[in-house]
């Protein structure tokens, strides 16, 4: 008897472990990566965030470099709209960020014609002057 | 002396006591014989290939069900729980480099309006 509730007991801290690694990854405590520790071809990519990145918490460096590391696969413009907006990115808070990537999963689950259809709204919008409402 | 010899020489003696036992008796050995009789159970072969006692194999079944359904539920949760974090983690370097390099700024996934019209075209 005590040795099933031990091993139940241990399962269930398991789960637990588990849900806290699933559920927020932000607090987990990952340590820093120093600039200069970085490879040469992250630290080109990352150059825009570069006089940032020591003062970054170690979760979001580690974010950081497992999106540069689909850099090279990227077509031309990607690059280009990746390295304009890195540093925005990484100024947003936490909280902001997992906001923007929530609404872009809703958006990625729309059929592609709404998809469109909702970017063309929003592009339109801005190329009238239009400021985003936050 | 074999199975058979010895159940001929039992059955006369068996004969003349049952002749002396009473309606009553009778009647409630008849009644047990019927209960034995309800309760037995062909042996029955586990796999096909050893056999157990039909109670036995009954006991078996019902404690394999019962520890089934009791562990069911956790091990469903941690299968849930390990399926979330290993989709997640790898997931969010890739999602994070989708949403920079896509037609939209990040900007507008923050915006209150684009989250609107989100909603209005998921409903």
């Amino acid at each position: 008897m005590a040795r099933r509730l031990a091993r139940l007991t241990g399962l269930l801290l398991v789960a637990l472990g588990l849900a806290a690694a699933a559920q927020s990854p932000e607090q987990l405590r990952l340590p820093q990566t120093p600039w200069y520790r970085l490879s040469p071809e992250d630290q080109r990519i990352l150059a825009p965030v570069a006089p940032e990145w020591d003062r970054m918490p170690g979760y979001q460096q580690q974010r950081l470099m497992s999106s540069a590391r689909r850099y090279p696969s990227l077509q031309p413009i990607q690059k280009e709209r990746f390295q304009q907006r890195i540093r925005e990115w990484a100024a947003m808070t936490p909280e902001q960020r997992r906001e923007a990537r929530e609404t872009y999963r809703g958006l990625r689950r729309l059929p592609p014609e709404k998809q469109h259809e909702l970017r063309e709204r929003w592009l339109e919008r801005h190329q009238r002057g239009e400021a985003p409402r936050r | 002396m074999n199975e058979k010899e010895f159940a001929e020489k039992l059955k006369p003696w068996l004969d003349r006591t049952a002749a002396g036992i009473g309606e009553m008796q009778a009647t409630k050995l008849k009644a047990a014989r019927l209960r034995a009789l309800d309760a037995y159970r062909e042996p029955v072969r586990l796999l096909g290939l050893v056999p157990v006692a039909a109670t036995t194999a009954q006991t078996l079944r019902y404690t394999v069900v019962q520890r089934t359904l009791l562990w069911l539920p956790l091990v469903a949760l941690l299968g849930t729980l390990a399926w979330q974090s290993a989709q997640q983690q790898p997931d969010i370097g890739d999602l994070d480099a989708q949403l920079l390099t896509q037609e939209l700024p990040p900007d507008a996934f923050l915006d209150k309006d684009f989250r609107s019209w989100l909603d209005g075209s998921r409903g």
